[in-house]
């Protein structure tokens, strides 16, 4: 662990609700700053959040009988007619389908687009680049479970977020930790394409490279998880570590639908970090989430 | 002459892109390299090359002086048919020098049988402390104390299944963000 010299900064949190589930905003105070002005810059920021969040609900929430999605469904709007918006989500859920062999797909059962495994990842990471323009370094934004993280809880360091996983068996206590940071916004996304496996030395836990943390589970709103295998699903909750949050939540999302063959792809094929909790209890972790 | 320097290119590249592919390092190190030529030399013996093994092995070579400046790229297609060409008539099992890395110590065998690599396989493959270590990034059955661990205490944000808003408000989530609201 680092040893942070100078006293650990406060953090500031701010929340609101959305696509069903509660997003907070943390970011730490700043020093220099007049804690007036610190407030309202995250009062702002969270604005600014909130309103990207709410305006990509409104036209892919199944649950708005007036949106996009649900014109779409309904068969009012066909796929061709529809927003750029929604049209650049089918297909980056499309690609997302065939990399994944089909474990992860944008299909329910009865044939019905739902974009949503999708849209909230893209959120954040819409969100992220939104907080990046307004010129903010550090902050954590966490999306009902699902995490990006930029910079560091301490200012001018390169002291990682620390994130816990909720143990599924009991989400009162932690199942794991893993450290969050380093520049990932900064440098372009990943490209979707696997990259084949990462040299050895990037797959330490050294909190430098992973800025995003999504986890899937079989338990709770499996709403957008359809199990590509008969029968129960193999694993209770996925956890995927990446650079990229849209990959993490895809790949977390595929490996609960996959099982394992999924896993052993998903690791082969992509640099991320993966903790997966089968529905025994017992767990099957890559080298960044071992100590 | 020419011939001959290309083929031993050629097999150096091939050795160490085998040795580097093996380990998964991309920049082979200098002791690599040599160990790479040493195995090259073991099967140089043959010495006969046709026309077609010295084309490919005039590509080969190129690649080989970026091998050896510890750079491995994805022209191990190439470097390999410029060493089974050469390499023919022999057949058989070669080992490798073993090689430090700064991933510990590797070193494979290869099986060559009518001109092509048939296998490769890794004899020691070690970290720093003596333990095997694996190759992919593959997911292990791991024990809970096996994993990083964290306390509620001592956690910025917390991961988990999507929650609904009312779960959230039970959740260690709501807990961090009351702290700090």
């Amino acid at each position: 662990m680092q040893q942070t010299s100078e006293t650990p900064h406060r953090l500031r949190a701010r929340t609101f609700t959305c696509m069903g589930t509660v997003i907070s905003l943390t970011v730490p105070t700043d020093a220099h700053k007049a804690p007036q002005a610190a407030a309202d810059e995250l009062e702002a920021a969270t604005a600014v959040v909130e309103r990207l969040f709410t305006d990509l609900d409104s036209i892919f929430s199944l649950y708005r009988p007036d949106s996009e999605a649900s014109r779409l469904v309904r068969d009012e709007l066909a796929l061709p007619e529809a927003s750029a918006e929604m049209r650049a989500r089918y297909e980056e859920a499309a690609e997302w389908r065939l990399l994944t062999e089909g474990a992860f797909t944008a299909e329910r059962p009865d044939g019905a687009l739902d974009l949503s495994g999708i849209v909230k990842g893209h959120a954040i990471r819409e969100a992220g680049m939104s907080l990046l323009a307004l010129g903010m370094a550090n902050w954590c934004l966490n999306a009902g479970g699902d995490v990006l993280v930029s910079g560091s809880p301490n200012p001018g360091t390169d002291v990682p977020w620390r994130a816990g996983i909720v143990d599924p068996a009991d989400r009162r206590t932690l199942l794991a930790g893993f450290p969050l940071g380093g520049a990932a916004l900064g440098s372009p996304p990943q490209s979707l394409s696997p990259s084949g496996p990462a040299p050895l030395g990037e797959m330490t836990a050294d909190g430098g490279t992973r800025a995003a943390l999504a986890t899937s589970g079989s338990a709770e709103r499996g709403d957008h998880i359809w199990s590509v295998t008969a029968g129960a699903a193999e694993f209770r909750q996925v956890s995927v570590a990446a650079a990229d949050v849209v990959m993490a939540d895809v790949l977390a999302t595929a490996i609960v639908a996959g099982g394992v063959p999924m896993l052993n792809r998903a690791t082969a094929m992509w640099d991320i970090e993966a903790l997966a909790v089968r529905a025994n209890g017992e767990l099957l972790a890559t080298g960044g989430f071992r100590r | 002459m020419r011939i001959r320097a290309a083929v031993s290119a050629a097999l150096a590249s091939a050795g160490i892109l085998l040795v580097g592919w093996q380990s998964g390092v991309h920049g082979a190190d200098t002791r690599s390299a040599i160990a790479a030529a040493a195995t090259g030399n073991q099967a140089s013996g043959t010495g006969t090359t046709g026309s077609s093994g010295a084309a490919s092995s005039e590509s080969a070579a190129s690649s080989a002086t970026t091998g050896g400046s510890g750079t491995t790229g994805n022209s191990g297609a190439t470097g390999a048919s410029g060493a089974a060409g050469a390499a023919a008539k022999a057949g058989g099992t070669y080992d490798g020098d073993v090689v430090q890395t700064r991933f510990g110590t590797v070193q494979v065998q290869i099986t060559v049988k009518a001109g092509q690599v048939t296998d490769v396989t890794a004899l020691k493959l070690t970290d720093a402390e003596g333990r095997s270590v694996q190759i992919s990034n593959y997911a292990a059955p791991v024990l809970r104390d096996e994993v990083l661990q964290a306390q509620s205490a001592d956690v910025q944000t917390v991961g988990g299944a999507t929650v609904t808003s009312d779960a959230y408000l039970t959740s260690l989530q709501a807990a961090l963000d009351a702290a700090n609201l």
